[in-house]
């Protein structure tokens, strides 16, 4: 027996074929309901080639303060014409980490208000002009930004295309429901008072449930109520059920999202749903604020359309006044109630899928989640090294550090390595894999590019610690003074690699602090030219065996792999991709220009 | 003189190897001028320091910047010489 839910699309197109066969003006409706949906997509693709640096730059500059965070939301919405992308971006940006929760609950309020325009938007303008006449040249202009090569008139191509597919959705939709007026009259099966109140704003929530975008619901109400088919009462509790049904997608949506996501998602169920509920409880003070505003505005008494448009925005409105000031609270709330359900396995944290919508929310995706799987590194490597994280952090001279150790601390380092760094790594190169497939300005491939080699770069680090960990263990503690200095040394050298790594961290992210890494080259260069010589002399003094000098050579090699690694990971991941990058790039020393330092000193 | 000038400017203008060029050279001597203020600094903490161990360090740190200024003013040189192509970077 096939599942209920296979059977959905089957059924679902079986009953329109059947209201197509039957009604000429059901499939003028559909068609339109189509039309606009399909417009609303073709915008949606038109402003992603827009999308990248401009709004990274823009939502790091607007997000810091709520109400930044606000009126982002509002005007974005406004101009793209659509909360469902405004809500993919913040979500994308979300993951990534480029925004805080808080800004993003701020952008969804803000969003929820801009959305309004579009009821305004057809009321005022939609219904009253022939539509379909703006429509055909919009079409044609669409249609010849699409044929270009280059990808902002593409994308502006698209956007034309959307609005004059928009604009012929509504276009069918209102002809649709004038013409079912004539031979149908749906305003006979009004519901009045509370019952259909509740009655039609579950009608608008599973609208929107199905056709996935409150827009396609408000037009399709306001064109019904233009018509006469449904009352101004019932299209009232209409305009409600859409702002809920919105975020049923949103939920569905967050399934496979990560924790932020999941958050952002509540937010915004809780947000339209109080807002509904609100609107519901205060309907008759509503809809008298409503008339009042209507005469100081100059909107007729009989035209219904705008005073839905009014509604709509005052009860998003009202919302909005109403939830602002608990926004930090909401944002407690979120963090304890929706959790990272632990796994056995180290999970990623900003690899999420709608990152990838957003070449420059992929880009810091990747990026935050190689630099935690350079955390992760980082923990293993101390550890391997017997000493504390927070010790390698701090100011503490390392030497001493390394001198008084009594303890080598145990490390399973194949364990860590499968929970903490593999699945992590894994991930990562998936992760790129999907975004390379993706159409990518060349900025973003080159960076992702150089993230897999920094991800690599860690990987490689951590197999360096795991060969020198099994010496570290024998040697480490040995009774031989000599050795024991010796795996001192090795051990005092990676830890200071890692502090300087470190100590760039917190630095500015410019030229001379990357070139600052030349330091930490040339000091790997002179310990492993310092070590060989060491231990001829202490072979030539039988103060070591062969045995003891070979091991000690192969983990010398070890810690300058480390080392090495470590270093072409920081120099990609901890110094933005900036001209001064390229500069510092151009003047690091090389193998040659480390040579002859070297050479130089000895002169 | 007048319209000299203006023609130069155009074809300054439109020559868009040679911007390029003059606006790597302006981003490397940016560095170069924060790398000479490094190596100030290291000096100063040089002449203070006592402890061999860092002084050891901080003559090494020198020697990177020394080096590190000096492939700078050659990479100039070799622009202006126009012997290297401009990189674009990674």
């Amino acid at each position: 027996m096939p599942k209920p839910s296979r059977l959905l699309l089957p059924a679902a197109l079986i009953l329109l074929a059947y209201g197509f066969w039957n009604s000429a003006e059901f499939t003028r409706i559909a068609a339109g309901i189509a039309v606009f949906l399909f417009g609303m997509m073709a915008l949606e693709e038109g402003f992603k080639a827009f999308t990248g640096g401009t709004l990274e730059s823009l939502l790091r500059a607007t997000t810091d303060r709520l109400w930044k965070s606000i009126g982002f939301g509002i005007v974005t919405t406004t101009l793209m014409q659509s909360s469902s992308l405004v809500s993919l971006i913040t979500i994308s940006f979300l993951s990534a980490g480029m925004i805080g929760l808080g800004a993003g609950i701020g952008i969804i309020i803000g969003s929820n208000l801009g959305t309004t325009s579009g009821a305004w938007l057809i009321a005022g303008l939609g219904l009253k002009v022939d539509i379909s006449a703006y429509a055909m040249p919009l079409l044609v202009f669409g249609v010849i930004g699409l044929l270009q090569q280059s990808k902002p008139l593409k994308g502006a191509g698209y956007g034309l295309i959307g609005l004059g597919f928009l604009f012929l959705g509504i276009h069918y939709m209102k002809e649709g429901f004038e013409a079912f007026g004539s031979s149908f009259d749906l305003s006979a099966y009004a519901v009045p008072g509370y019952p259909g109140l509740f009655l039609f704003a579950l009608i608008g929530l599973i609208v929107t449930v199905i056709m996935q975008s409150s827009h396609a619901t408000l037009v399709l109400t306001i064109t019904a109520l233009a018509a006469g088919q449904i009352t101004y009462e019932n299209a009232l509790a209409l305009a409600i059920g859409a702002n809920m049904g919105t975020t049923i997608t949103a939920l569905i949506g967050a399934v496979s999202a990560n924790v932020e996501g999941r958050r952002l998602a509540a937010a915004h169920f809780i947000f339209n749903v109080t807002t509904g509920v609100v609107a519901i409880a205060l309907i008759h003070p509503l809809r008298w604020v409503v008339d009042e505003l209507a005469i100081l505005l100059g909107i007729a008494a009989q035209d219904y359309m705008l005073k839905l448009a009014l509604f709509h925005t005052l009860f998003n409105l009202l919302g909005l006044l109403l939830i602002t000031p608990f926004v930090d609270r909401l944002v407690g709330f979120l963090e304890r109630v929706v959790q990272v359900v632990p796994a056995a396995a180290e999970q990623p944290r900003y690899l999420n899928p709608s990152a990838l919508e957003v070449p420059a929310a992929a880009v810091e995706a990747v990026r935050r989640e190689v630099e935690h799987l350079y955390e992760n590194a980082f923990g293993l490597i101390a550890h391997g090294l017997s000493l504390r994280r927070h010790v390698i952090r701090s100011e503490q001279p390392l030497a001493s550090a390394v001198e008084t150790t009594r303890r080598i601390m145990p490390l399973d380092v194949d364990d860590i390595y499968e929970d903490k760094i593999k699945g992590l790594h894994s991930a990562i190169i998936e992760f790129i894999s999907q975004a390379q497939s993706r159409e990518l300005p060349a900025a973003a491939a080159d960076e992702l590019y150089a993230l897999r080699r920094a991800s690599r770069a860690i990987v490689e680090a951590v197999k360096g610690m795991k060969h020198l960990h099994k010496n570290l263990s024998r040697y480490g503690l040995s009774a031989n003074p000599a050795i024991r200095r010796q795996y001192d040394d090795l051990r005092l050298r990676t830890a200071g690699v890692l502090r300087e790594i470190e100590t760039l961290r917190a630095q500015p992210p410019d030229a001379v602090t990357m070139l600052s890494l030349d330091d930490v080259k040339l000091g790997l260069e002179k310990f492993d030219r310092h070590l060989n010589a060491t231990l001829d002399e202490l072979i030539r003094q039988r103060r070591i065996t062969a045995k003891v000098a070979t091991s000690l050579m192969n983990d010398g090699g070890y810690v300058h792999e480390i080392g090495r690694n470590l270093i072409d990971m920081a120099q990609i991941v901890f110094v933005p991709r900036t001209p001064d990058r390229q500069i510092a790039q151009q003047l690091a020393l090389d193998e040659k220009d480390i040579e002859r330092v070297l050479g130089d000193e000895h002169r | 003189m007048k319209t000299r000038k203006l023609l130069e400017r155009l074809a300054d203008f439109l020559d868009a190897d040679k911007a390029a060029q003059q606006a790597e050279i302006k981003s490397i001597r940016k560095v170069l001028k924060k790398l000479k203020e490094k190596e100030r600094n290291l000096r100063e903490k040089l002449n203070e320091e006592t402890d061999p161990d860092q002084l050891g360090a901080i003559a090494a740190k020198l020697d990177v910047v020394h080096a590190q200024r000096r492939k700078g003013l050659e990479r100039v040189r070799a622009i202006r010489k126009g012997a290297e192509p401009i990189r674009d970077g990674d």
